[in-house]
């Protein structure tokens, strides 16, 4: 296992399942054992890419739909944050407002698309306030706990430095509830995307996952299968952008030694 | 910096008395350590020291007073026994930080900066992070981080007391330098007599809880000081059997 880089080894992983599923369906000379109509042929499903692309309706639904993501994701991530640092500032506010929040939390936030969908309608505002739903109450635990588990010996020895409030904020309580905040960046990020879909799932009119349910109800396998492919190199890309990011800003962190 | 305490008294909203009628007086340019069993207060004096007491966790009797008066605007340093550096920072950014909060001016700040990684020996760690540096090193960026905006006093709560004893050393012998350099009033808190009489010019011995002022050496051993040849000499040796009678039967008691 040594010998290989990790690319490659990954790579070769991934190529086996292909095969296998490929085998499976009947590819390769091979007997079907699950049928093609329910289960669709990876080599099929990447030539329905390719046809999917050549129609131009490709780039349009991508485009829609990562609009809705990128915009939900950075309208949560704001208001996560803003919300975030106002009730961990705000002790009497945040025991008020509390049973709210953890209701609001503990509801699958999926189930907003039907009411999102009535009150914004089949256009992209609705998936975008999907989108920013499940990614705001992420950031904003995040941060609210950030803020209430900062370390008091940080804040005494600013203190003791003569620090005032804003330099307790500027150089102990924000970096630490950045540490926070960026450490839900991936999950903000697949949120984001699934907030998307699942909006486009319930109402719409273009985006990945209104073709999606449009080629699934006329048993067109191939294009179904050819976007859920599309949808995890996407959230794959997304997700390791994320993954950057965070390791940038967090490179002082102890890094977690994983089993080799 | 001046530093008096008198008659302070701490008790613990929950019950426990800590300190009782302590009355010290330290003076510009001392180097003091307050030695006392576990759990003797010698910390909690400290913060009382330094304005760190919580009111809403306990009460003082008593008044202490920095150069004769209140707390307002004057700087002091402390350094603690756990390692409370900022993670986000490096170590230089570390040392900046009490500069920044004191508006010392960029170009000050870096060249101050260099001069105190190059006193204790970190050249070439300036841009690691604190978990990438050992324990000793982290340590002695506290002790600069603190020199760095020039307190009028350093308190020190027993600094050196999770580091290893040749580390140990190597601080005390660093502490020493600086002092006698600098003549900045430090109040040192230890459980170590050893460490007490290697460093103070005079030692505070408290009683067991609740602590209280049981007797205050002067140490007259001979400057510069070194902290790995002292302890060989029959002065040394003489003022630790001395002090030790007096904190024998402190340490005996069992802390509750």
């Amino acid at each position: 296992m040594r010998t290989l880089s990790l690319v490659s080894r990954r790579l070769a992983f991934v190529g086996a399942l292909l095969l296998l599923w490929e085998a499976l369906t009947g590819g390769l000379g091979l007997p079907a054992i699950l049928d093609p109509i329910i289960v669709a042929r990876p080599s099929a499903a990447l030539q329905e890419i390719a046809r999917y692309s050549a129609s131009g309706l490709l780039v349009k639904d991508v485009t829609v739909t990562l609009q809705e993501a990128t915009i939900g994701l950075l309208l949560g991530i704001g208001g996560g944050v803003v919300f975030g640092l106002l009730l961990g500032y705000l002790r009497p506010l945040a025991e008020t407002v509390e049973p709210v929040l953890v209701a609001f939390n503990s509801l699958p936030r999926i189930a907003l698309a039907p009411v999102l969908i009535i009150a914004f309608g089949l256009g992209i505002a609705s998936k975008i306030f999907l989108s920013l739903f499940t990614v705001f109450f992420v950031i904003f635990f995040n941060t609210y706990l950030g803020i209430r588990s900062v370390d008091p010996e940080l804040v005494k020895a600013l203190r003791v430095m003569g620090g005032d409030r804003w330099d307790l904020a500027r150089y102990v309580v924000l970096p630490s509830v950045f540490a926070w905040i960026f450490a839900a960046l991936r999950t903000s990020v697949s949120f984001a995307l699934s907030g998307a879909v699942v909006g486009e799932f319930v109402g719409s009119t273009s985006g990945l996952g209104y073709r999606m349910v449009i080629s699934a109800g006329l048993l067109d396998t191939n294009r179904t299968y050819a976007i859920l492919l599309l949808l995890m190199a996407i959230a794959v890309v997304l997700v390791e952008i994320a993954k950057r990011v965070e390791d940038r800003l967090l490179r002082w962190r102890p890094t977690a030694i994983l089993a080799s | 910096m001046r530093i008096s305490i008198e008659g302070v008294g701490i008790q613990f909203r929950k019950g426990v008395k800590v300190l009782d009628d302590v009355s010290l007086e330290v003076a510009t340019g001392d180097f003091v350590a307050l030695l006392g069993p576990s759990g003797c207060g010698k910390s909690t004096l400290l913060n009382a020291v330094a304005g760190l007491l919580d009111p809403a966790e306990c009460a003082m009797l008593g008044r202490i007073a920095l150069d004769g008066g209140a707390r307002n605007g004057t700087r002091l340093g402390y350094v603690f026994q756990r390692d409370t550096l900022l993670p986000w920072r490096t170590l230089a950014e570390n040392i900046h930080v009490g500069m920044e909060i004191h508006a010392v001016p960029v170009a000050h700040r870096e060249q101050r900066t260099r001069e105190l990684i190059a006193l204790v020996g970190l050249d070439g760690f300036e841009h690691y992070y604190p978990h990438q540096v050992s324990g000793g090193m982290r340590q002695r960026v506290q002790l600069v981080r603190t020199l760095a905006y020039e307190p009028e006093a350093i308190l020190m709560d027993e600094p050196f007391g999770a580091l290893d004893a040749q580390n140990r050393m190597l601080l005390q012998a660093e502490l020493l330098r600086i002092w006698e350099r600098r003549r900045t009033t430090i109040l040192f808190v230890t459980h170590d007599l050893a460490e007490a009489i290697t460093l103070a010019q005079r030692v505070v011995v408290l009683s067991k809880r609740p602590g209280r002022v049981k007797r205050i050496y002067d140490i007259p051993l001979p400057s510069p000081r070194d902290p790995f040849e002292m302890r060989a000499s029959p002065a040394f040796a003489e003022l630790e059997t001395r002090i030790w009678k007096d904190l024998r039967d402190e340490f005996r008691a069992v802390p509750a």
